[in-house]
């Protein structure tokens, strides 16, 4: 108001007149009962630099800017501080972080139509923009210079370190072909007795080729750097377990989606069986997941078990009929779906067989009580895979095997208990195959479903797989085969791959004491295990 | 026009080591990108905050300078962004190739 003004400057005035010296003292201290005067005050014009920003990346700084002003800022200087992030006290509350967790999260999606980004590209801004930038991105990508290059050799130290953790497994070769595995998935995986280098995959049907076989079974050199199979089989029905016949080099046997039993043979020129099991009553007429050729060079049998429980022992010269059969039941009513079966190392008669119920049982061949034995219950989904402790060496270990199933574990057992013995948890997936090293008594390998192949060294720790190896593209893995010298594994998997992985020496090979460490362990595996039972019967009782 | 503008990504894609390129708006939303979408927006977002605060450093230690470029060089990639007032190329290279 004019008023005020000129009674500012009348006071100013007035003050000037008294005494030169007290100018720059504020007037406005000599507060009178006349009420209250204004008076000018000379303001220092003051200069803070920013206030440190402690800042920490990402959620600990509020997106909306809080300003702390000093006097009087130049107003150009207002916009750096809005762009700048405003520091958060040391102490971030969880609640606070979880509030701009949110806001962040609110903010991103804006997303610009294709229009909107077409409009963008075509405008006049982005085209200078882009002029300018790709030129000098284009000169520097031009430049090769590394900068960073340390001639002493330090740099190339730590990769060498990676490299040696990668050095516990490798992958070796990845076999596939175009026509006949593309869009199948592996079956199954066997390697030749007789020949190392060689590997029979089988293939269920593709879906989308419906004018090919549903069943397709490869043999795959590794020896030659060759990508194609050696042998391509198929026939009329997916094939769902496939083993090469030992004793008969030639001869590679397949079990079907159908129940049909085929044979293959390497001498004729034919792609298709040459001997197939009836499809009758007789036979199978249930999928066959398991085959297997046991017995010795003049008493042998190819053993096959169908998903009804139906076990068939056949002569490998005469499959129009099998030379005996058996019904596997449990308890005299219930047959087992069987999934996965095993022979222990060295036995004919007695063998474990796993179910589509999540139960292991053991079974005999011969005798007054052939059929199944025992029910080993532990597992909470269908038990897709078992093996036998199979490394011959100063101890037996035959009574151990280990199964996988669809609960995400593997479980150890031994055949004197129907208890697990030890529950492997590494996994978040579903686990299809388990095996044991031939070589190594405490080594066992595993895949599930995330495409890990994970190696167990029981001597080393049983909660942390000691190697592990995640397949490139995460396909489900199907099966695990070790080869028979131990040094390398074979997996197949959901896109009909097959991966074949050499195992570092320091993992694979076994020292001269694993087999009595293994002894060790396992006794502290029984402790543990009686122990755990204790505590879970005590709070039972309590 | 466009087409030179097309033609100039697909050189710079092309050029030995290059993993991805991505131009970014003022708002760090991706307009052009040859990446996939989830490794496309982290590098939009993490690269527009990162480019915001080296500018503002670069005007707060002198307000008559502006950042021009921004090369970041990692063990495994180089990252760099051709920064702009209203947008940003990022092209991301494998210099060992």
């Amino acid at each position: 108001s004019p008023s005020l003004s000129t009674s500012l400057s009348v006071s100013h005035l007035t003050y000037l007149s008294r005494s030169p010296v007290c100018m720059c003292l504020p007037d406005y201290v000599c507060v009178s009962r006349r009420g209250l005067r204004l008076g000018m005050a000379k303001v220092t014009q003051v200069d803070f630099p920013p206030k440190q920003s402690v800042s920490y990346s990402k959620e600990t700084q509020t997106p909306t800017c809080t300003q702390t002003h000093t006097q009087a800022k130049p107003a150009e200087e207002e916009e750096e501080e809005e762009e700048m992030a405003e520091p958060k006290p040391a102490e971030e509350s969880q609640e606070e972080k979880a509030d701009q967790e949110e806001k962040q999260e609110e903010v991103p999606p804006k997303e610009l139509t294709e229009e909107e980004k077409m409009q963008l590209l075509h405008s006049e801004e982005f085209m200078a923009f882009f002029d300018r930038g790709s030129r000098i991105v284009e000169r520097a990508l031009s430049e090769r210079v590394d900068v960073c290059f340390d001639y002493s050799g330090r740099d190339l130290e730590d990769k060498e370190g990676e490299m040696q953790a990668g050095a516990k497994m490798s992958l070796n070769r990845a076999f596939s072909d175009e026509r006949w595995s593309k869009n199948r998935v592996v079956t199954c995986l066997d390697w030749s007795p007789q020949y190392p280098e060689l590997l029979v995959a089988s293939y269920n049907n593709n879906e989308d080729a419906p004018h090919e076989p549903d069943g397709v079974a490869l043999v795959w050199n590794m020896k030659y750097k060759k990508t194609t199979p050696e042998y391509t089989f198929h026939c009329q029905s997916a094939v769902m377990s496939a083993a090469f016949a030992r004793f008969h080099p030639n001869l590679v046997v397949g079990g079907t989606y159908s129940g049909q039993i085929v044979l293959w043979d390497n001498r004729s020129n034919k792609r298709t069986p040459v001997q197939r099991t009836p499809l009758s009553a007789s036979a199978h007429t249930h999928p066959v997941y398991c085959v297997n050729v046991v017995g010795t060079q003049n008493a042998h049998n190819l053993i096959s078990i169908s998903t009804d429980g139906k076990m068939c022992s056949w002569s490998l010269d005469m499959l129009s009929q099998p030379q005996d059969s058996l019904e596997l039941v449990f308890k005299q009513s219930k047959a087992v779906a069987v999934t996965s079966m095993a022979f222990p190392l060295g036995d004919v008669n007695n063998f474990v067989v796993g179910s589509e119920d999540g139960s292991v049982y053991t079974a005999c061949r011969h005798g007054s009580k052939a059929g199944i034995s025992d029910v080993f219950e532990g597992h909470h989904g269908p038990v897709t895979g078992l093996s036998c402790h199979s490394a011959g060496g100063p101890v037996d270990f035959s009574h151990l095997f280990i199964s996988a199933s669809f609960d995400w574990t593997v479980k150890l057992w031994t055949t004197k208990s129907t208890r697990p013995l030890y529950s492997f948890e590494d996994s978040c997936d579903y686990v299809y195959d388990v095996m044991w090293s031939p070589t190594h008594p405490a080594l066992f390998a595993c895949v599930d479903g995330s495409g890990r192949l994970d190696l167990w060294n029981l001597n080393n720790d049983t909660e942390v797989p000691s190697a592990s190896v995640c397949v490139d593209g995460s396909p489900a893995l199907n099966r695990v085969r070790w080869a028979h010298s131990g040094r390398e594994i074979a997996t197949g998997d959901s896109d009909g791959q097959v991966l074949v992985y050499d195992v570092g020496e320091q993992i694979c090979v076994p020292k001269a004491d694993e087999w009595t460490r293994l002894v060790h362990t396992l006794v502290e595996i029984n402790e543990n295990r009686d122990e755990g039972e204790e505590l879970a019967a005590q709070r039972l009782v309590a | 026009m466009s087409a030179e503008v097309e033609e100039t990504l697909k050189r710079i894609q092309t050029h030995k080591g290059v993993i991805g390129t991505i131009v970014v708006n003022a708002e760090g939303i991706p307009i052009r990108t040859t990446l996939d979408n989830s490794t496309t927006v982290q590098y939009a977002g993490l690269l527009h905050q990162l480019t915001m605060k080296a500018r503002s450093t670069v005007r707060d230690l002198d307000p008559q300078n502006d950042l021009t470029f921004l090369r970041i060089r990692s063990k495994k990639h180089e990252i760099m962004v051709a920064p702009d007032k209203e947008y940003l190329l990022i092209v991301i290279q494998n210099p060992s190739e």
